[in-house]
């Protein structure tokens, strides 16, 4: 019997973690769908100060981890002339009277972090003649220069190839010089230890150009966390460098300290600020720069399906993402409810905390995920609070306990009722379908709740509530994690697993921890009764 | 392993005693004969075992009707729910009084704590029982009104309001441990150990007191008698002791707690068997269950009568 067991629940365990090896390692397929990039909505406004009837200005270009669509430049009074020869893009507007609007620009954009990893030794002489522009050095005054050299025999010394290099210069400039938008020169820079994002910027892109090596500075702009885009956050240009190495453009971000990568949250204006710096300068033009997501991320489930049908194995056959999309939605949620149970059943007989029922703790998680945690609390409380004062009230009408139980039940839909009409909730739990859900859920809490209080009075069922509440917490928490649902959704060879560790729960004899609370009294009794010296006559 | 102590001092824990003990030695279609008080006190006439005598069982609401004049002919009695747990919905009515105005005849009961109870709130109380408000899965059930039980004078000193029982434990027909539960002031006069009332282990050897707890601490004297628990020694040990070890052959539960009662009268009689007997008796004991039910289980020798089973009992723990 006992082996029995043993083998079924090592099994269990172990046949779906193979097909999740098998998945991953044999037919090389991702365990969840990837996740579909961000997409942001940008818009600008631009309008020219003074007297002119031109003027140029910036607008955002493809390239590594950007793609610009559906671009809107607005031009009813102005001709606009767009130029894309170089690696970035100017656009001209004219008009044949003085110009008096603002202009105006949008696109959609999506964005990918952008990364290089082990960037190879580079020893490179000569670069194609489009890159010389990026090799020509400023004028710098005299004792600039000396301070430089000084600089680069400390820290350059002994570094032959270019990557490492680009690498120490980096490292001084991120490392040393600190942030102070105060100081705007390369001189004061150099005497300070401090400078502008931009004079850093500059700084890098002069280092690097001394040594040879192609660099320049990017113009960005950083797309706001979701907080400000509620805000409306005005967005400005910020800075950083791009070296070529290896025949690439490397991003490099000595502010932000980013070596070869770029994260998903910058978007390239333009990629050279030498070209620029005179037309987005603020005393030619007022700008103003929104973004705001078009799309939150979400799974790319029909690109995995996709990739699913591709392996052409079982799965291609079995898959859930073959089923209609409403059941795909409806499975997603109830293959959490498995996972919870294991919540349930660890945190029952293992840790010893007590519920109301056995899986209305479950229901109740549902409940607060379906709709949302405050309401899913305030409802909860609702309920308990009407449960407990009918004990008191009703008590006196010496009434029978089904009608009694149909009464709270009808009060309770009563609340929902005008609660209604306050909130926009309900109309959102009526839209999942699941709009008698909540009675479901009510009804079983307010029979469980009706016995707990009949059979353990107010204050072991508030304890019991306070149990049934860390739990719902718990399992939400975890309901709360995309990737998880994805995960389960993906892999529902997982449910065996789930039954192989429930087989292992329900094997455990061994203490709860809320023994070890309740005996506490007793081991301590018997240690003092050991220490004491036995006085027998 | 925080767990450690608990382990050396033999305690059993919940998943151990449904694990390796109820559901090993406890068949699920014997439940009933424990669960149900209607059926216990059937099984337990055939068997001989005393029980308190049951005056009426009450099934349906209709029998409710003519409640108060069958009340009549009693002096005390006890309401109680067949299958109820913990002591919940027991009312104790220690009189009965009788009032005639303008020809009709009003019947009052006195509680066991005075208040003054009407009989429509006495059938109220009964309709409760009959709708599950008390029954352990809150099925419907049936009421049970029994002859009220009065106090061993032993307890006179031990006891606060209500009735002490005493519990014992019985393995495969052994008695493994034993406590006698007194009611206290804030149990409300019930012998429940989770209301407040004292635990007080009882050597197996002479049913005298080895320790005693209320809610889990250690205590000496009684907190409203402010009697010393100490001194207390049991009389009809021995056949309370038999009586616990019969059930066993009765119900055929290989874990067990006997709910005991001592009459003044009649010496122990049988309250109620119970199949998921709690653990708390190891506190009032101040000793792990583990050790005791192991040697039984290990050492023990088998197909022996109640009588020999008491004997091996008391001379090994």
């Amino acid at each position: 019997m006992k082996k029995l067991i043993v083998l079924i629940t090592s099994l269990l365990i172990i046949f779906p973690l193979g097909i999740l090896f098998y998945k991953s390692q044999i037919l090389k397929l991702s365990l969840v769908p990837q996740m579909v990039d961000d997409v942001w909505n940008f818009h600008m406004t631009v309008r020219p100060k003074g007297d002119v009837n031109s003027f140029a200005f910036p607008i955002p270009m493809g390239g590594p981890g950007q793609k610009v669509t559906d671009e809107k430049i607005r031009s009813r009074e102005f001709e606009v002339f767009v130029d894309s020869n170089s690696d970035s893009i100017l656009a001209t507007w004219s008009s044949k009277e003085l110009m008096k609007g603002r202009i105006s620009y949008s696109a959609r954009i999506d964005l990918k972090a952008v990364s290089y990893k082990n960037i190879p030794k580079d020893y490179s002489v000569t670069y194609p003649k489009g890159l010389e522009k990026y090799l020509k050095l400023p004028k710098l005054l005299d004792e600039d220069e000396d301070a430089i050299k000084l600089l680069e025999t400390a820290i350059l010394e002994g570094s032959e190839d270019k990557t490492s290099l680009i690498r120490k210069i980096y490292y001084y400039v991120e490392e040393e010089i600190q942030r102070n938008t105060e100081i705007k020169t390369i001189h004061e820079t150099l005497n300070t230890g401090k400078g502008s994002p931009l004079i850093k910027a500059k700084l890098f892109n002069i280092m690097a150009r001394r040594k040879g090596i192609p660099s320049r500075i990017v113009v960005m702009v950083r797309m706001p966390e979701l907080k400000k885009i509620k805000e409306g956050a005005k967005l400005r240009f910020t800075f950083a460098n791009e070296v070529f190495l290896s025949n690439k453009w490397i991003p490099i971000d000595t502010n932000r300290g980013y070596f070869g990568e770029r994260p998903d949250n910058f978007m390239l204006i333009h990629r050279n600020y030498e070209e620029i710096e005179k037309l987005i300068s603020k005393k030619k033009v007022s700008y103003s720069i929104q973004a705001e997501r078009a799309r939150i991320n979400r799974y790319n489930k029909a690109e995995f399906k996709k990739e699913v049908i591709k392996t052409d194995s079982i799965f291609s056959k079995i898959s859930l993402y073959r089923l209609p999309l409403p059941l795909q939605t409806m499975f997603t949620t109830i293959l959490l409810i498995p996972l919870g149970t294991l919540v349930l059943s660890f945190a029952r007989n293992i840790i010893g905390i007590p519920t109301f029922g056995i899986f209305t703790p479950i229901l109740l998680t549902l409940f607060f995920k379906e709709t949302s945690f405050g309401f899913g609390m305030l409802f909860f409380s609702v309920v308990i609070i009407i449960g407990i004062g009918e004990r008191y009230i009703l008590d006196k009408f010496y009434l029978l306990a089904v009608p009694r139980l149909s009464i709270i039940l009808t009060l309770i839909i009563m609340l929902m009722l005008g609660y209604s009409f306050y909130s926009v909730e309900m109309a959102s739990i009526s839209q999942k379908h699941l709009a008698f859900f909540p009675i479901v859920i009510v009804t079983t809490l307010i029979e469980r709740l009706s016995i707990e209080l009949a059979e353990e009075g107010v204050l072991n069922t508030l304890k019991t509530l306070f149990g049934t509440l860390v739990i719902v917490l718990l399992v939400y928490a975890l309901f709360f994690a995309p990737v998880l649902e994805m995960f389960m959704f993906t892999n529902p060879e997982l449910l065996l697993l789930i039954i192989g560790l429930q087989i292992l729960i329900g094997k455990y004899k061994g203490y709860r921890v809320s023994e070890f609370i309740r005996f506490r009294d007793l081991v301590r009794q018997k240690k003092k009764m050991e220490s004491l010296p036995h006085d027998l006559p | 392993m925080i767990f450690h102590d608990l382990k050396e001092l033999g305690i059993l824990g919940i998943n151990n005693r449904v694990g390796r003990y109820i559901l090993r030695h406890n068949k699920r279609e014997n439940y009933p004969l424990v669960d149900n008080k209607v059926l216990t006190a059937e099984r337990a006439e055939a068997w001989g075992i005393a029980t308190p005598e049951n005056y009426l069982v009450v099934e349906n609401y209709g029998s409710l009707k003519n409640l108060h004049l069958k009340l009549l002919n009693y002096e005390s009695f006890v309401i109680k729910p067949a299958k109820g747990s913990q002591g919940n919905g027991i009312i104790v009515i220690k009189e009965i009084i009788k009032e005639e105005r303008n020809g009709e005849i009003r019947v009052l009961c006195r509680r066991s704590n005075d208040k003054l109870m009407d009989v429509e709130e006495v059938k109220h109380h009964i309709s409760g029982i009959l709708s599950g408000l008390y029954s352990l899965s809150g099925q419907s059930d049936t009421a049970i009104i029994q002859a009220k039980i009065d106090k061993h004078p032993i307890f006179d000193d031990y006891s606060y309001g209500g009735i002490p029982d005493i519990r014992v434990i019985v393995y495969e027909g052994f008695p493994v441990m034993s406590m006698v539960r007194l009611p206290t002031k804030s149990s409300d006069g019930k012998a429940n150990l989770h209301q407040g009332a004292i635990g007080a282990g009882l050597n197996l050897s002479n049913g005298s007191t080895n320790n005693a707890v209320i809610r889990n601490q250690v205590i000496d004297v009684h907190p409203d008698t402010g009697h010393k628990l100490s001194g207390l020694r049991l009389p009809f040990w021995r056949e309370i002791l038999e009586l616990s070890a019969r059930c066993y052959d009765m119900v055929e539960l290989g874990y067990l707690g006997a709910d005991i009662v001592l009459t003044p009268d009649h010496g122990p009689i049988l309250l109620e068997l119970n199949a998921r007997p709690g653990l708390g008796i190891q506190i009032a004991n101040l000793s792990g269950l583990v050790p005791r039910l192991e040697k039984i289980r290990l050492e023990a020798p088998k197909n022996l009568l109640a009588k020999e089973r008491v004997d091996y009992s008391m001379s090994s723990f």
